[in-house]
């Protein structure tokens, strides 16, 4: 086994260059919910372990003047599950936050994380694309902003290069009365997404006037269709309309059996988690 | 093998000041060389919760912490809950209500309920249920675990 270090570094700098002179098994530490788990199963192998958990501005929430929140990218699933920063649309990624596994794993499990290991089965990745977020990226003398849309690439890849972290979520300022809402089918609370929707819409008496809608965990990366987005929004929300939105989008899914579900499942359930979430959406 | 590092945890009030090797997990850490065997190891994988202890007062997994990333925090085990000889009320609603079967994953209900219960004094089933829901038993004996929770508001402590 390979000499193991641990560093802990005060800054986005100093831990970028602590990556890149750990070598290839270097890996950035946020939370430990995944990263560590992983060590332990010996699915992955860490010479340099850098945590992130002494980065200030890290940790961090912030509103900006134009609405738009940045949030660092150590900041727990507890915390981001109850950002008061995070409105309208917006919510849709505190929604996702607070379905995360348990308790204790929220108090640990950082947004960074979970958006640099990008299972696909996680709840942030559909709502970050719903929420229309950008993912800030540091690497080597760089910070660079990635939409979620593209940083999420496919099974467990997404646009890191070698030597970069995950330093921030910026979610743009959601429509004026719009709203977030993020439903998951789970064989049993806390685990990992069978499928999830998130939504981020207005609406009016009788119709959805403006949505943005991702799935999860049915293809290797947030699933997102802006023709049924369209549909959605292009009139009344009768039966018909929203059959079409499905049939778009289960068209677009790539799905795998595995253990939570058979792929065939999961296309049946997605219209109907799309039906149900429109509902709690009170569409 | 790799060097081993200095590393000064607070554990149950006590600082101990250690030398650990540098991806030790604090729950290797609990066990192996502070001989606080409360915590469990379960599945190392941060689903059985028997593993849980408190940093700073929430509930954590200690065996996903690494031991180097815990010295900003105070550690409390379930062995630091005792004050004097006396158990904490929820550890005295969970022996009254006998609910406790073979014990693995006591120490870590015991830690997430006395959290939920500093937090929230008197909690309703539903919250005691989601604050207990990664706390695995496979004896299942959830019931009567939930019911001694929720008793403690009723106990007067």
């Amino acid at each position: 086994m390979a000499e193991q270090s641990f560093h802990r570094p005060d800054s986005v700098e100093e831990a970028v260059r602590a990556l890149a002179a750990g070598g290839e098994d270097a890996r950035a530490l946020g939370g430990g919910a995944t990263l560590v788990a992983l060590l332990n199963a010996g699915l992955v192998e860490a010479s340099a372990l850098v945590s992130l958990a002494g980065i200030e501005e890290l940790a961090r929430s912030r509103r900006e003047p134009d609405g738009s929140v940045r949030i660092g990218a150590m900041r727990r699933h507890r915390d981001t599950a109850s950002d008061a920063n995070l409105r309208d649309g917006q919510a849709v990624i505190a929604a996702a936050a607070a379905q995360i596994a348990n308790v204790p794993v929220r108090n640990m499990g950082t947004i960074g994380g979970s958006v640099a290991f990008a299972d696909p089965a996680a709840d942030y990745p559909p709502a970050l694309v719903a929420a229309q977020a950008r993912i800030e990226i540091a690497g080597d003398g760089v910070r660079r902003e990635v939409a979620a849309q593209d940083f999420f690439r496919g099974w467990y890849e997404t646009a890191l290069e070698a030597n970069e972290i995950v330093t921030a979520i910026v979610v743009p300022p959601a429509p004026a009365g719009s709203r977030g809402i993020y439903r998951k089918l789970c064989r049993v609370a806390g685990d990992f997404a069978i499928a999830s929707i998130a939504l981020n819409l207005t609406r009016d008496a009788n119709s959805v006037t403006w949505v943005r809608c991702a799935v999860g965990g049915c293809a290797g990366a947030p699933v997102r269709i802006e023709q049924a987005e369209a549909l959605l929004s292009g009139g009344p929300l009768d039966a018909e309309r929203l059959d079409a939105a499905g049939e778009l989008i289960v068209a677009a899914l790539d799905p795998v059996d595995d253990v939570r579900a058979s792929a065939a499942y999961r296309r049946r359930v997605v219209p109907r988690l799309l039906r149900q979430a429109l509902e709690a959406a009170g569409t | 093998m790799s060097r081993s590092i200095a590393v000064d945890l607070h554990v149950n009030g006590r600082l101990r000041e250690l030398r650990v090797a540098p991806h030790a997990t604090l729950l290797s850490v609990l066990r192996d060389q502070l001989s606080l065997c409360g915590a469990k190891r379960g599945c190392n994988q941060g689903v059985c919760g028997a593993c849980t202890v408190l940093l700073d007062g929430d509930p954590v997994r200690a065996c996903l912490s690494l031991a180097a990333n815990c010295e900003q925090s105070e550690i409390t085990t379930v062995e630091g809950l005792a004050h004097d000889g006396t158990l904490a009320p929820v550890q005295q609603a969970l022996i009254a209500a006998n609910a406790v079967q073979c014990g693995f994953c006591t120490s870590g209900v015991v830690l997430s309920a006395h959290a939920l219960l500093a937090r929230n004094p008197t909690p309703t089933v539903a919250e005691v249920r989601e604050a207990l829901s990664g706390n695995l038993c496979r004896c299942s004996g959830y019931r009567k675990i939930v019911d001694a929770v929720v008793g403690v508001a009723g106990r007067g402590s």
